[in-house]
């Protein structure tokens, strides 16, 4: 290694230390410290650059704009994926920490911090990622596409394709063919533009086996997302359309069902038959030696007279009511969006992220892919 | 301190030992239980996902509701009906448009209208806010004698961070202290921050297994004598599914799981009767032999 360079910044400098998951192409893997000089203003990429130009230039990652819009710099950070160019340093620094800097999850390593995208491209071309519109022509006047009706997609509509959802994503871990959350959304990128003349078709077909309703709503998507994608919400808003086009074969459509049979007849969920109604009888039949264990801890509530909350009516009514307004499908989540983008409280004391020492995330789990 | 109690679905259903427990504990904890009998299931996710303004409105009536019994706080036990009822809070706190029209909903329903002044929070928080810890010491006077106890946090407790945000939501640390508190050692392990894969446990077991698996397999490994977890939903999955886990895995982890609020409970030396410990799948005879209970 050679002696490093002068520093050439001006203003004043720190000294960084990082540790670094070194990975090389056989699959053997070192936890390198690297300790580099570097500029107060440094983000993690900078000094990812620092390193490998006056240090270890064999320190594979990817970059390109520097500015959280081409989304090539996605790893994790003490475990957990973010765009290595989004993240200062002076913080961390400052508070002693020493992080450590791995490779994405869920995706396959080829070198250090560089993944394999492939199988995310592969997700995201599986949901056909360009607009259908219907005609081949293009008409003599221009379609005029109204701001309420783009603000359906207005959040998919900032994807960046870094992977960080995807990284994290659990239902991924456990089945691999998921279609996860940012092929996902921009499902719903689509699905949900006033533009697109294929919904139905898209629809059903991201209510295959390893689509919408193989997520498992751990909401790590939307915490690590960069952009404000929140893409469990796409997919959320992905089942309301579907149900609400009819489109409820799988048994996560007639789950989310029997929760709303169940809401406006008795107020309470019905647990009981939730089981028969999600799996249907003879699914339920298998289930029989599970549920008599179960049934033994009373956990199953015996058939009868079932627990009815009081003033139900009321729930029967909303329902009756709010169908008639017609705010059906996305629409339903998209209303709220305008007060979610006014939570204040994020900056100031949500989200602490306080405890220097740290314990989950060090050793990167594995990421065959 | 008087609160709203919202026990929502399970704590009602199959999971009445977690509602007991909490009833028993709460008096200990200078939380005054005024509890909501008008009131429907937050929609657990699901009505969100298939008839999402409905869920709304659900929601905007259990707040309504809650705000009726003038405390400032309505008090949830369970992960999911805590994000349900904090989504809703505040998409209808911060728009009054949207407030309004919902009100004009519940009120044609002779539902009385939200304005907007409740917070929803967890038990989890209430005791971990202020000099909770200090007062659990007090309260938890048998201990837990050096229990190894597993924390899982479950994923809505924490996730998204923008509409929960109590602590830090890759190194939580209330239940550490909880723990600490009673008298037990708290376990650390990766999994406990990751989803025990109970939201699609019926439509998709395999895949909510594979997820069920990671808790329970590191909880073990690093030596746990017992699990503990705010949220009844995880709770089901940990407890009741582990059987399951046997017949994918060969392997038969054995692990007690335990609600928070028994886990107080049993440092607290409330009774067996309030505890309910036997209406659990798998057996937390060894966790009660080791605190001579």
């Amino acid at each position: 290694m050679t002696e490093p360079a002068a520093h050439t910044w001006e203003g004043p400098t720190m000294d960084v230390t990082l540790k670094i998951w070194r990975v090389d192409g056989d699959g053997e893997r070192e936890l390198k410290t690297y300790e580099v000089e570097a500029p107060e203003w440094a983000c993690l990429l900078d000094v990812l650059d620092i390193i490998k130009d006056r240090h270890d230039g064999t320190l594979a990652y990817r970059k390109s704009c520097r500015m959280m819009i081409c989304g090539s710099c996605g790893m994790r950070m003490d475990g957990r994926a973010i765009l290595a160019c989004k993240e200062r340093m002076k913080p961390i620094v400052d508070s002693g920490h020493v992080p450590v800097i791995s490779p994405m999850g869920n995706l396959p390593v080829i070198k250090d911090l560089v993944v394999d995208m492939s199988p995310f491209w592969q997700k995201i071309r599986a949901v056909k990622p360009w607009l259908d519109p219907g005609y081949d022509e293009a008409s003599e006047r221009e379609r005029v596409v109204s701001q309420q009706q783009m603000n359906v997609i207005r959040k998919e509509s900032l994807c960046i394709m870094c992977g960080c959802c995807v990284s994290e994503c659990n239902a991924m871990e456990a089945d691999p063919d998921f279609l996860g959350p940012a092929a996902l959304a921009k499902g719903m990128r689509f699905v949900g533009d006033a533009r697109d003349h294929d919904e139905i078709d898209r629809l059903n077909s991201l209510n295959d086996e390893h689509g919408i309703w193989d997520c498992t709503r751990c909401y790590f998507c939307n915490e690590r997302c960069p952009k404000g994608v929140d893409p469990r919400d796409a997919i959320a808003k992905l089942g309301a359309e579907s149900i609400k086009e009819g489109i409820d074969h799988d048994l996560g459509a007639k789950h989310a069902k029997w929760f709303v049979t169940s809401a406006k007849t008795t107020g309470w969920l019905r647990e009981t038959e939730l089981v028969p109604k999600t799996q249907g009888i003879l699914g339920a039949l298998k289930e029989t030696k599970f549920a008599l264990a179960l049934a033994r801890r009373g956990k199953v509530p015996p058939p009868g007279p079932i627990h009815v909350a009081a003033e139900v009516d009321q729930a029967r009514a909303l329902y009756n009511l709010v169908k008639e307004q017609g705010r059906d499908g996305a629409l339903g989540i998209v209303q709220g969006e305008r007060g979610l983008a006014r939570i204040e409280h994020v900056e100031a004391e949500g989200a602490r992220r306080d405890a220097s020492e740290i314990t989950s995330g060090e050793e990167p789990p594995p990421a065959e892919g | 301190m008087k609160v709203a109690y919202y026990k929502g679905c399970l704590a009602s259903l199959s999971a009445k030992e977690l509602d007991s427990s909490t009833q028993a504990l709460a008096p200990k904890l200078n939380i005054e239980l005024d509890e909501l009998d008008a009131v429907t299931c937050c929609g657990a996710g699901d009505i969100h996902e298939a008839e999402p303004d409905y869920y709304l409105h659900l929601n905007a009536r259990i707040l309504a509701y809650g705000e009726q019994t003038g405390a400032d706080t309505l008090m949830t036990i369970c992960n999911v009906c805590t994000l349900n009822l904090r989504q809703a809070n505040w998409q209808l706190k911060n728009d009054d448009e949207l407030r309004e029209r919902v009100n004009r909903n519940l009120e044609t329903v002779g539902v009385p209208p939200y304005s907007g002044n409740i917070e929803v929070k967890h038990l989890l928080w209430l005791i971990a806010e202020g000099d909770g810890y200090e007062r659990l010491k007090e309260v938890a006077h048998k201990g837990l004698k050096g229990l190894k106890v597993a924390p899982f946090y479950g994923c809505q407790i924490l996730r998204p961070s923008k509409l929960l945000g109590f602590e830090d939501p890759d190194r939580p640390h209330s239940l550490e202290a909880i723990i600490d508190a009673c008298g037990g050692e708290a376990i650390d392990y990766p999994a406990k921050i990751k989803c025990c894969g109970f939201p699609i446990i019926q439509a998709r077991e395999a895949t909510a297994l594979g997820e069920l698996l990671q808790p329970i397999e590191q909880a073990t490994e690093a030596g746990a004598d017992a699990m503990v977890t705010p949220c009844p939903l995880c709770h089901l999955s940990l407890d009741a599914w582990q059987s399951k886990l046997r017949e994918a895995t060969g392997r038969d982890f054995h692990m007690p799981i335990l609600h928070l609020s028994q886990l107080i409970g049993v440092a607290a030396g409330l009774d067996d009767s309030e505890l309910k410990f036997k209406r659990h799948v798998v057996s937390v005879k060894p966790v009660l032999d080791k605190l001579e209970v």
